[in-house]
């Protein structure tokens, strides 16, 4: 297939050791743009936008940073945020880096925990990709919609 | 057949049997680099360029050397690689004379190699057994017309930019569409010459 | 049949042996750009081989451009003033530079290629900046996630920096990672020693760097690094020093409490550090030990959420609370702050900071970037 020089660039970025040790991919085999879609309809099916879940996980991520690396009970969640220091490029390539950190939320009542980055809230938000299955950081969208208890039923 | 002088054939490459608009040639690149008049008018230079050198070189190696050893049906592999030489040293002239449109063209000058309109100009001027003269004005033409064509649509593009176009016809949708309509445009001339 | 057959491979090997030929004498002749010379600040000259970028051409000529991306032109961190000579400015730099950066010629030096003879202007700081071959000579754990690393510098080089300067550590290929890369990672060790460098450094999940220094890197292993680098230092002045940094974040006001010994300063400094638990806690016994060598130094740890199991009677709350009690007691007009942490950490110190008198030009903190 002919790509354009953007999406052979794009591909390289997302491999193991260019922006982080594993990669973005996991042991995803399709192609970037097939995980996004895959992804956005599973939004779609909950009527939510990827700014929706992209606002949610900012404000845990906004209230874990206050605590600095201290964990915060926020009544049905607890969250923590980690910072390390550094900046990182978005491996979509677009100009402007992004902090390290890291946050993990909690939910008490069904006991599961998500962990994110604010790359990848950064990527749900602006390029709906949420990363490739079995990567390090990768969000299960159905997880995460039941987690934060947004949309509705689905089906 | 009656014999059209290398003039008529020029032309008619380029207005009323343009290759892109008459036969579809070289799509894929014309879709996607068509984004801005500059950049647009550098590949179409550069496919001008490849389309006149390869339709003489290919002219030369079919008639002195496949044709008279009397293996014509390598004439596909030997063409395409005749391009790509040409397309590499193009590629060489370009990254040392113009790093903007270097990067700008980026994947689609290496691609030129594939442009189905390079390839189909050889063979055209092959199967409608033109003389050298010919060949060559009808490569430097038919370049002359994907140039032209590709200019105009980068035009339009650039202008859409700025209007509302409906979510599901943006990007490849309304340049197929807007492609179409410019065809039909360009069929109008072809009651003026024909070439096959 | 087979004269045939033999007739078409010879000839195809012939037109393709020839069309090589061709582009090979080509490519001799299009993309040698000979030798270029670059002037650098219009007093130094350098040589060098046309057709590879101006970061990596620096670097083989000992001038290290700062650079967090790897020359990929994402980070912006190489921008250089080129006067003369680096050509139109090129689509992939666009979006890193202001109109006013454009308007001043300034460019990424990892994107401008040599082509020509240049002329650029960078600051006389990066002259000293080196490139040192060392030995890892100790490894010890300082939390579950920070160890201490000690580089010893190999051959006859020496390191001359100053307390709250950076090295940047080059990484190498290991397990799925195939290219090196470059961090950047305070010294805690005395401005005193020349030959060796302490590094603090704490596992980032994910990281390519830590992760190499946590789990691959041994003693007696040989790494490269560059520096010295930043503007993070002590000030001259007389009054009190307020100095606040949690986790790896003590590396620079370690070496600054070193230096202080070293110089015998009488200046009195309170260094607070923040903490969740006990287990973040490290590096307690020297800073006993400096307490006893310093004329007036207080060491004051916090602990935000302290485990029962700690049996924790020191300060407990965020960094800022122990701030807070002890900022009210000592004369703000003098005094200078020196923070070293993450952002979030960084606005809370200095807005209480702020309130209390303590402008902001004279609290000094680390960029974290």
């Amino acid at each position: 297939m002919k790509q354009t020089p953007g999406e052979q660039q794009l591909e390289i970025r997302f491999r193991p050791g260019q922006i982080t040790k594993s990669g973005f991919m996991g042991d995803d085999t399709r192609h970037i743009h097939d995980i996004i879609e895959a992804d956005g309809k599973v939004l779609e099916r909950f009527g939510l936008k990827k700014a929706d879940i992209a606002d949610r996980l900012t404000l845990f991520m906004d209230e874990g940073k206050k605590e600095l690396e201290g964990k915060v009970d926020l009544g049905e969640y607890v969250v923590q945020v980690h910072w390390a220091r550094g900046l990182m490029p978005c491996p979509f390539g677009e100009p402007g880096l992004h902090p390290k950190v890291v946050v993990h939320v909690f939910s008490k009542a069904s006991r599961q925990e998500i962990r994110y980055s604010q790359l990848s809230v950064h990527m749900i938000r602006k390029h709906g990709f949420w990363g490739g299955k079995g990567s390090v950081f990768r969000l299960e969208p159905i997880d995460v919609i039941r987690l934060l208890k947004m949309g509705g039923n689905g089906e | 057949m009656e014999y059209l002088s290398p003039i008529t054939i020029f032309f008619a490459a380029i207005f009323t049997s343009n290759i892109l608009l008459t036969y579809f040639l070289g799509m894929c690149s014309f879709l996607s680099v068509s984004k801005q008049i500059k950049t647009a008018f550098g590949l179409g230079l550069a496919v001008t360029f490849v389309l006149t050198i390869t339709s003489a070189l290919n002219y030369i190696i079919y008639y002195t050397l496949l044709q008279p050893f009397g293996i014509e049906y390598l004439r596909y592999i030997v063409f395409i690689v005749l391009v790509a030489a040409v397309v590499q040293l193009l590629e060489m002239f370009i990254q040392r004379f113009s790093e903007v449109l270097y990067i700008n063209l980026g994947i689609f000058l290496p691609l030129i190699t594939v442009n189905c309109a390079i390839l189909g100009v050889s063979l055209f001027m092959i199967i409608r057994e033109y003389t050298f003269l010919q060949s060559v004005f009808f490569g430097a033409g038919s370049g002359l017309g994907w140039l032209l064509v590709i200019v105009a649509m980068a035009g339009i593009r650039e202008r859409l930019n700025e209007q509302k176009i409906p979510p599901a016809l943006r990007g490849a949708g309304i340049v197929l569409i807007i492609s179409g309509i410019m065809a039909m445009g360009f069929v109008g001339f072809s009651g003026i010459v024909q070439i096959q | 049949m087979i004269s045939n057959i033999l007739l078409t491979v010879a000839l195809l090997c012939g037109i393709n042996g020839l069309l090589a030929l061709f582009l090979i004498i080509a490519e001799r002749f299009f993309l040698n750009y000979g030798p270029c010379t670059i002037t650098v600040n219009e007093s130094k000259t350098v040589r060098v081989p046309g057709g590879s970028s101006l970061l990596s051409t620096l670097n083989n000529e000992k001038i290290f451009l700062p650079s967090a991306c790897g020359g990929r032109g994402t980070c912006g961190t190489c921008k250089c003033r080129i006067t003369q000579g680096a050509g139109p400015l090129l689509p992939t730099e666009m979006p890193l530079l202001t109109q006013k950066e454009i308007a001043d010629q300034i460019r990424l030096a990892c994107q401008v290629k040599v082509k020509r003879d240049l002329s650029i202007r960078i600051p006389e700081a990066l002259f000293s900046i080196k490139e040192f071959k060392a030995q890892v000579t100790l490894i010890k754990d300082l939390t579950y996630d920070i160890k201490l690393i000690r580089f010893k510098i190999l051959g006859d080089d020496e390191i001359l920096f100053k307390p709250g300067q950076y090295v940047q550590l080059q990484s190498v290929s290991y397990d799925d990672v195939k290219e090196s890369v470059s961090r950047a990672y305070s010294i805690a060790s005395s401005s005193d020693e020349k030959k060796s460098i302490d590094l603090m450094i704490r596992l980032v999940p994910e990281g390519i760097c830590t992760t190499w220094v946590h789990q691959y890197l041994s003693e007696g292993d040989e790494v490269r690094f560059t520096g010295p680098m930043g503007d993070f230092c002590l000030c001259e002045g007389t009054g009190e020093i307020i100095m606040v940094a949690g986790g790896s974040g003590m590396a620079p006001i370690v070496s600054f409490l070193r230096y202080l010994i070293q110089t015998k300063s009488k200046r009195k400094v309170t260094y607070f550090f923040g903490a969740v638990t006990k287990k973040d806690l490290f590096y307690l016994d020297e800073m006993k030990r400096f307490e006893k060598e310093m004329v007036d130094f207080t060491f004051i740890p916090a602990l935000s959420q302290p485990e029962p199991d700690d049996q924790w009677d020191g300060e407990t709350g965020l960094i800022t609370v122990p701030m807070k009690k002890y900022i009210q007691q000592i004369d703000t007009e003098t005094c200078q702050a020196y923070l070293c942490g993450s952002p979030g950490m960084i606005k809370a110190c200095v807005q209480i900071l702020n309130e209390n008198g303590v402008t902001s030009d004279r609290i000094f903190y680390d960029p974290f970037a």
